[in-house]
């Protein structure tokens, strides 16, 4: 995850790239916050990609002789209701975060995103009117509400489907291993992560496609999928990573919303939204947890409090490094 | 700029008809019968084919559309499915503008914490203390809900029993207080951060060393020049905040018992009361695309060198 | 059947969902009308039947006083027709403001007291029920109350244009009502009108419960006059005849009912009961005083339990509801279609042990199916106690012992509207652990849940949990067992069972009727239709000092008109 925001000059050919992006970063690197920010988001994401090896338990055993411990050495951040070791559900929670955010961008705000964006601006003309007039219809609903919306109607769709799909194929564990859940959740994010990154992409195509260079890429004869992914989008990165960054604190949390609700991740899958949804009984209890067993609650609560945190500090940073010309 | 002002409303209704026929849709792909719920789990089949019938939930999508749309046109959104008997209006009038005061309450919260802030955090650039203003308010800004809620909860009802924990009484009412600081709160960062962006950019200006220049006192050169400037783009900021906060406030109504819109859109999904759901984005969809509107015009006016087209 | 109607149950569900209580209630689905997000607290004060016989000294000083208003958290009831309940949250909103012949008294024994009728005689072997009504009844509004008003309401309730799914089920079967509810005809010759005080219901066959269930919202009366008036709408501004009347409605945000001084009964003492629908942190609610009562969630138990804690002295033992909450299993569908793979299942699950550690003995746990304390409640039924030895045997034995050829094993909870399963996934582990059974636990929407279980396409479910709507075992046995009724939903079917609840049905003898319900109890048990869990839930509920002779019931009853104040 963290390569996002290390851009790696290998892979963008301009005149100006590989000089530029080291500057960028040693200019990144001197902003000590936000350089501490990208060291403790790195940290957070690789507990939970080597979840595995760094667990104490199994997230999903119980042991009913041990429910509602505090912390202790057997059990780091204590245990749960169930008796389940909190710490180990917590770097679980955080894998499912670490796949849902990449899931996520990978699909919405990059792939369709980038592309529709780069379509968008370039063709300009009626595919640009009718792309700018979905993404209006869409963007016109209250987030929230949308992704619950289609998080409810679609799971039971998509899982009936992948059920079908293992009874066909023989395939199994297809909806056990949590794969389901990812799709669902990405196509329920898609909304949220798609339409910004596309309006902001299409904006900067809308610039860059009367640029010099540009013309006389295309005065050469150069294929359009070739300027638009050579010429034009290397340039756009700089404010793709900026969004991107900001970006990735809001998914977290939106896992977090439709896990708390039901409609996320299922269990016994951990991940943070559904530790914080099952803890606080849907928010009834929540106040009773945080005064009687705070580490229960706040266990889960501070690594998304943190990602959200350091990811803006983060996007600030890459916004004034990025574009000093921007506030 | 008139004629684009007028392009723009007459795309609002093709905008807000194609968001009605997608929560359609979404109606027809969900698992779940709006009839079979109302009649709960002792129907008989034909008992629910009959509620079905009576809900006129049998026709074929198109058919239900379009009768759906021109009750619109007459002011007619329909009845809810999970409240039988009450037109839809009745149900989210109330609701709506429950959710409309606990908003407003949080922007004045979010307005009456952040401007200040950013404004000295601005004045005391180069100082340690920007810094930590911004970083402070960093850190509520991404303080989750499911803590700052209970957390206030606790300590200033519970613990200190200042203010009640729960339930709505208005505007006026103390229990506002606890929902406006948990909303208000993080959205105070987004003025601080504005507030003191712009305000940066004031202090830079000729005018503003000019007023410095000719011996004006700090506080006069502060609160008529820079603060005033600076307000400027904040204003658009809130419009945008207020549109935005449209069903954003979900979590909060549900741990405090505000009777709100978030909590009713919420119900009306999982009850698949889909003429509330579909009346409610109607409104939020339209609400969202007026105050863009405003927004850009207000920006003409604010900087004549923008044109609209 | 339940109070709660079907599935619901409401108390649980509402507890479910906020504040009150986390709890072993997360067993229970919401109320059908649900959503999660909505259902407040209702604070699970269900059950009691002793009462809370608070400070004698403060009733011998001054006596109730009369004033002040109750407040307590509940949810958005799905209707306040009478006629359509069958849901217990608009159960406890509806019996406090209308009301019917007979009603639910807090007396086990005798549990059916006579209300606007002073009472009644069972004439022609128990076919025919004559009910003299009070002297001087009258509505809410003044109108007097006749034994048309009962014919004009029990002919509405039937009628299909009421749209009531209950009413066959509780009128059905007075002579006549089965035709109107099939639209062919508009009034039933089984109701008669001797006279103005006199109403002659006629059944088909001698039913012992029959009396039971003219205490149901279904067979309450209403003012023909007040209905047809206003029509849809009239629950908008009802006319009735409880000890309140509705006074605001406001759909979502509250309920506020007004002491009805047309009572024919002493006056309620309290002015208003208000019922907050919005929701909130009910325990925080009630420490701040914003509540008067709450039930106590699992979250808040161990604290409000220590005797140093101010809470403590509030505190009110509230025996169970009568309520069974159980793991269901689809009979037609492998791998639950093999008796012995389903013994195993219950056998490896330590109930006690989750009871104890899990949710701090707030629930009982269930080893048969009628709860203890209800009538027809045998202590003879022998259940599948836990013994994992055993259950590997069984397992063995069964025709799934092998993993390999064993199928899918989904369990199906509702994930919105109550909380997540804590008891399903401590469940599944104990199969895990103890059988080596790996199963999906799939969490869906309330609606999709529904809908799934009505069509029988749910293989395990868990979730939900069955309560009482009347003092007769027939509630449980026969509607949840026998192979034709419409909500046995994992289609458990033996022929022997069938046997024994029609012949329960029709049975005169007290003791020898229930002797059938226990004997098909013991089959079903035996047989592991089910895998039962608890009985009852959330026996614990904080009641604020100042409120004298709030009596908790194992069934909902009117409670209001006896609540005082004393502050």
């Amino acid at each position: 995850m963290a390569s996002i925001t290390q851009p790696e000059p290998a892979e963008i050919e301009l005149p100006r790239s590989r000089g530029h992006w080291r500057n960028v970063w040693a200019k990144f690197r001197k902003r000590r916050l936000a350089f501490a920010s990208l060291i403790i988001i790195t940290f957070i994401y690789l507990l939970g990609i080597f979840a595995p090896v760094i667990q104490t338990h199994d997230y999903q055993a119980t042991d009913l002789m041990r429910t509602q411990q505090g912390p202790s050495a057997e059990n780091w951040f204590g245990t749960d209701r169930a008796g389940r070791d909190i710490y180990t559900r917590v770097v679980w929670g955080i894998q499912t975060t670490v796949i849902i955010t990449i899931t996520t961008f990978v699909t919405g705000s990059l792939f369709l995103g980038v592309t529709v964006g780069l379509v968008a601006g370039y063709f300009r003309g009626w595919i640009d009117a009718i792309i700018m007039r979905v993404g209006e219809v869409v963007s016109a609903f209250p987030d929230i509400l949308l992704i619950i919306l289609l998080a409810a109607t679609l799971r039971p769709r998509i899982v009936e489907f992948a059920r079908n799909v293992e009874d066909s194929t023989g395939i199994s564990g297809l909806v056990s291993s949590g794969i389901v859940d990812y799709v669902v959740i990405g196509i329920a994010l898609l909304p949220l992560s798609w339409f910004g990154m596309m309006r902001l992409v299409r904006g900067q195509v809308l610039a860059l496609r009367e640029a010099e260079y540009v013309e006389a890429a295309r005065a050469m004869g150069t294929t359009t999928p070739r300027i638009l992914f050579r010429h034009i989008l290397p340039n756009v990165v700089s404010p793709i990573i900026v969004s991107v960054s900001f970006g990735i604190g809001a998914i977290a949390l939106s896992e977090v919303v439709l896990s708390f609700f039901g409609l996320g991740v299922q269990p016994p899958r951990p991940s943070l939204g559904v530790m914080i949804g099952e803890v606080t009984a849907r928010g009834g209890a929540s106040v009773s947890v945080l005064r009687d067993h705070p580490e229960q609650l706040l266990a889960p609560i501070i690594v998304v409090w943190l990602l959200i945190f350091c990811w803006n500090i983060v996007g600030d940073a890459l916004n004034d490094v990025l574009n000093p010309r921007a506030r | 700029m008139l004629a684009y002002i007028l392009r723009r409303l007459l795309w609002t209704p093709v905008l807000l008809a194609l968001a009605a026929f997608f929560v359609f849709l979404m109606g027809t792909i969900a698992p779940g019968d709006p009839a079979e719920l109302r009649l709960g789990n002792r129907a008989t089949p034909e008992r629910i084919e009959r509620e079905r019938e009576r809900l006129g939930l049998d026709d074929p999508i198109p058919v239900r559309y379009v009768r759906y749309v021109a009750g619109v046109l007459r002011g007619d959104f329909g009845e809810s499915y999970q409240y039988l008997g009450k037109p839809v209006l009745s149900i989210i009038g109330p609701r709506l503008w429950v959710s409309v005061q606990l908003n407003i309450a949080a922007l004045l919260v979010a307005v009456a914490i952040g401007l200040p802030l950013g404004f000295y955090a601005a004045k005391r650039q180069g100082t340690g203390r920007d810094p930590a203003i911004v970083i402070t308010i960093l850190i509520l800004y991404a303080m989750p809900v499911f803590f700052t809620a209970p957390f206030l909860i606790l300590f200033f009802a519970v613990k200190l029993s200042w203010v009640p924990a729960a339930g709505w009484g208005g505007f006026f009412s103390p229990q506002i207080i606890l929902p406006a600081l948990t909303i208000g709160i993080p959205g105070a960062a987004i003025f601080v951060r504005h507030m003191r962006a712009s305000t940066l950019e004031v202090i830079g200006q000729e005018y503003i060393r000019t007023a410095h220049a000719k011996g004006m006192s700090n506080f006069v050169v502060n609160y008529r020049h820079v603060a005033r400037n600076a307000l400027l783009p904040i204003l658009t900021i809130m419009g945008f905040t207020l549109a935005g906060m449209f069903g954003g406030s979900l979590i909060v109504e549900l741990i405090y018992g505000i009777p709100g819109a978030g909590r009713l859109s919420l119900d009306a999904i999982f009850q698949r009361d889909f003429p509330v759901l579909t009346a409610f984005v109607l409104l939020g969809a339209g609400m969202l695309v007026l105050a863009n509107l405003a927004i850009d015009v207000a920006y003409t006016i604010v900087d004549p060198r923008i044109r609209l087209q | 059947m339940i109070f709660g109607m079907a599935l619901s149950l409401v108390l649980i569900a509402a507890v479910a969902c906020t504040g009150s209580s986390e709890s072993p209630t997360e067993a229970a689905a919401p109320a059908t009308s649900t959503p999660p997000a909505a259902r407040a607290t209702q604070p699970a004060i269900a059950p009691d039947l002793q009462g809370k016989n608070d400070s004698a000294a403060a009733v011998g000083d001054s006596g109730p006083k009369r004033g002040g208003v109750f407040n307590t958290l509940w949810s958005d009831p799905p209707t306040i027709d009478p006629h359509l309940v069958t849901d217990g949250t608009s159960y406890g909103i509806v019996i406090e403001v209308f009301s019917g012949l007979v009603r639910l008294g807090s007396n086990p024994a005798n549990p059916f007291e006579p209300d606007l009728a002073e009472s009644w005689s069972v004439l022609e072997g128990g076919t025919v029920y004559e009910f003299k009504l009070r002297n001087d009844l009258v509505f809410s509004n003044g109108d007097p109350v006749t034994a048309q008003d009962f014919k004009w309401s029990f002919e509405r309730a039937a009628n299909p244009d009421t749209a009531s799914t209950v009413a066959e089920e509780f009128l059905g079967d007075i002579v006549g009502i089965k035709d109107i509810v099939e639209g062919n005809a508009t009034t039933a010759e089984g109701i008669e009108v001797v006279d103005e005080r006199t109403l002659r219901l006629t059944i088909d066959a001698p039913k012992a419960y029959f009396i039971a269930k003219l205490t149901y919202p279904t067979a309450f009366v209403l003012n023909r006059n007040n209905v047809e008036t206003l029509g849809r709408n009239w629950t908008d501004d009802p006319v009735s005849t409880g000890p309140f009347t509705l006074k605001e409605y406001r759909i979502g945000q509250r309920i506020r009912l007004a002491r009805n001084d047309n009572f024919w009964d002493r006056n309620a003492y309290l002015d208003e009961v208000v019922f907050n629908l919005a929701g909130g942190v009910a325990m925080a609610m009630y420490e701040n005083d914003e509540i008067d009562i709450t039930g106590v969630g699992l979250a808040d138990l161990e604290r409000v339990q220590d005797p140093t804690e101010e809470l403590n002295k509030d505190l009110v033992e509230v025996p169970p509801n009568f309520a069974v909450s159980y793991v269901g299993f689809n009979i037609n569908e492998p791998p639950f279609d093999d008796a012995a793979f389903r013994q195993a299942l219950n056998h490896a699950v330590d109930k006690q042990l989750i009871a104890d550690q899990v949710f701090s003995n707030l629930v009982k746990p269930a080893y048969g199916i009628i709860p203890p304390g209800f009538p027809g409640f045998s202590s003879e039924i022998k259940g599948l106690e836990f013994d994992p030895d055993l259950a590997r045997d069984l397992l063995n034995q069964s025709a799934y012992a092998d993993p390999d050829s064993r199928p899918r094993i989904v369990l199906t909870v509702p994930g919105t509207g109550g909380s997540p399963g804590l008891t399903t996934e401590v469940v599944a582990d104990m199969w895990r652990q103890n059988l080596g059974i790996e199963i999906e636990i799939q969490q869906v929407e309330w609606a999709t849940y529904i809908q799934d279980l009505h069509r029988g396409r749910l293989q395990a479910w868990s979730g939900l949990s069955w309560q009482a709507d009347y003092p007769d075992p027939q509630t449980f046995i026969d509607v949840l067992f026998r192979s034709t009724s419409a909500i046995n939903y994992g289609g458990y079917s033996n022929p022997r069972v069938d046997e024994y609840v029609v012949s329960a049905q029709t049975e005169q003898d007290a003791t020898q009727r229930v002797q059938f319900y226990n004997d098909a109890e013991q089959i079903i048990v035996s047989e592991a239709a089910w895998l039962p869990l608890w009985w009852g839930v959330d026996s614990k509920a904080l009641v604020k000092p100042w409120v004298q002779d709030y009596r908790f019931s194992s069934l909902t009853i009117a409670k209001f008109k006896d609540v005082w104040l004393d502050k």
